[in-house]
């Protein structure tokens, strides 16, 4: 091919570039952009926290309850938060507006709090977080969520056993 | 004439990527040429080694950005190896399709900067603006432009459904179009001709005997080729032709990459055809990868990747080594550049697509 064909090409058909920051730029809908958090879906299993490279993630035990921090300025944006987590309370957006002054620094992060509660069944001080739904079948409802969120770890395994007999292992 | 020492790097306008070159000149010919490396070691062997095995996935995906696909595959393939794990079919022919997107675009990415070197911006931009198809590819098929975040131990992170299959095939059709047109310039333009035809040129015995690997060693006859030689993930049912040329100059090097990116993207072509259904992972959970130790190789664009892992008791790897292909391509150099042009050391050093990150990570 001519390069001057290329060049006539070119003219006839204008600019490839977009008139970013004063258009909008195009965005595809899968973009793995800034970190987004369910905390009511939250197992508080800690998986996202163990695979996030850079340590954008981390959870400390408070007298509150068990916090979770993200800092969207050490993300990679690797998504193996996302794809590990069990329930997608943590998922990536396909935001990518992350610019900000400075001064705003401190403002780009995600601080939520699992509380501590009272299990519902037995009285001990326990975490309000979600249930693991891995191996859960059928799924859980959204009320049973609400329900088993209110149990200790050990009452959650014997409401799981009776929710489903034929779960317990059988020998 | 007089004799003079020069040094060209570790940064210096005309190369892309920081070496530094001494050269003993002899008024406008290169007589000797010394090469020093380590100016952008990073540490990321030792670093490895304080993540775990999850992390290490994104922390090798870090090391090059033009590879970024290569070097996660290879330590996850080391590591499947280790914990025997079997990564199924439908993800087998998905890390082949992130493999071969990530190739067309770095080798349109390399070819690119020779136009530039060359001094023929318009061409250059013709390349890059063919090339950003491909960046759209990877932006809306896995995420993200670099990165693109396709492995996972046991199998792949993303996967296609029959709109993105047909995004994608209508994209290829296009970048195919237009990187023809790309050959046939490159084949007849008297101003690339002129600056890289004899050029650099690292005759066939050389390339033997410096272990050349890639699109280095294809350009000067070395019909090597790791996705037919030691076949990994899908390419043992896909129809790899290996592109080989006998001159071994910067222009070979040039066109083994063009020829490259059109086979890339009938591999695509064909792992889109013959996808198979079924999981992308082996498991959702992550696996507990017990003590051992394991070699991984890949096709990597710039060539053979080989990854070394040892796991002990912690989940954290004892040891991970990397042998890149740019290690064994520069130093090839000190042949190509002997009794070159000054003028033309930039468009050499290009030639063998050095990467200095991972090189030197
Ligand atoms: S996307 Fe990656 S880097 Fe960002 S929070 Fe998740 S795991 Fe960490
Ligand atoms: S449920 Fe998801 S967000 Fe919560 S700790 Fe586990 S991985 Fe993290």
């Amino acid at each position: 091919m001519n390069i001057l064909k290329l060049f006539y090409r070119n003219l006839t058909q204008g600019p490839s570039t977009v008139a970013f920051p004063f258009g909008p730029a195009w965005t595809p809908p899968k973009l793995r952009g800034r970190i987004r958090f369910d905390l009511p879906a939250c197992t508080g299993c800690r998986a996202c926290e163990q695979v996030c490279a850079p340590g954008a993630i981390r959870f400390d035990k408070t007298p509150e309850g068990l916090r979770f921090m993200m800092w969207h300025n050490s993300c990679v944006f690797c998504g193996l938060c996302n794809f590990y987590c069990p329930t997608d309370a943590i998922v990536q957006s396909d935001d990518w507006h992350l610019a900000h002054p400075t001064a705003r620094m401190y403002e780009m992060a995600i601080r939520e709090l699992i509380p501590y509660t009272a299990c519902s069944a037995c009285g001990t001080k326990t975490l309000a977080s979600a249930p693991n739904p891995v191996g859960v079948e059928p799924p859980f409802s959204a009320e049973e969520i609400e329900q088993f969120r209110h149990l200790c770890p050990g009452c959650r395994k014997k409401a799981l056993e009776e929710r489903t007999p034929n779960h317990a292992p059988t020998e | 004439m007089s004799n003079f020492t020069i040094p060209v790097g570790p940064l210096h306008v005309a190369l892309e990527e920081p070496m530094y070159f001494r050269l003993d000149v002899q008024g406008e010919t290169i007589a000797h040429v010394d090469i020093h490396a380590g100016h952008v070691h990073r540490g990321i062997e030792y670093l490895v080694t304080k993540r775990n095995v999850f992390q290490n996935v994104v922390l090798t995906e870090r090391v090059c950005s033009l590879c970024s696909n290569s070097h996660p595959q290879a330590y996850a393939m080391a590591i499947e190896r280790i914990a025997g794990i079997v990564v199924p079919p439908r993800a087998q022919y998905l890390r082949a399709v992130a493999d071969e997107v990530k190739r067309v675009a770095s080798h349109l990415f390399n070819v690119a900067i020779l136009a530039h070197l060359v001094g023929f911006d318009a061409l250059f931009m013709h390349v890059m603006e063919v090339r950003e198809r491909m960046q759209d590819v990877k932006e809306s098929v896995f995420g993200n432009r670099m990165d693109i975040g396709a492995n996972a131990i046991g199998g792949v992170r993303y996967d296609i459904d029959a709109q993105g299959i047909g995004y994608l095939n209508q994209q290829l059709d296009a970048i195919d179009a237009e990187v023809v047109e790309i050959i046939d310039l490159y084949r007849t333009n008297g101003s690339i001709l002129g600056r890289t035809r004899g050029i650099g040129v690292l005759p066939h015995a050389d390339a033997v005997d410096c272990g050349v690997v890639g699109p280095v060693a294809r350009a000067a006859g070395i019909d090597y080729d790791l996705r037919v030689k030691a076949p990994y993930t899908a390419y043992d049912r896909l129809d790899v032709t290996v592109h080989t040329l006998p001159d071994g100059d910067v222009w070979s090097r040039a066109m083994i990459r063009l020829y490259e990116a059109r086979t890339a993207i009938g591999l695509i072509r064909q792992c889109l055809r013959d996808l198979p259904d079924g999981p992308t992972i082996d498991s959702r959970e992550r696996p507990s990868i017990p003590a051992g130790e394991a070699i991984a190789r890949c096709e990597a664009p710039r060539g053979e990747l080989i990854y070394y892992v040892r796991m002990g008791d912690s989940p954290k790897p004892e040891r991970v080594k990397w042998r890149v292909p740019s290690f064994m391509n520069w130093d090839a150099l000190r042949i190509m550049l002997k009794e070159a042009k000054i003028a033309d050391i930039a468009i050499i050093v290009n030639s063998i697509d050095p990467c200095i990150s991972c090189t030197e990570r």
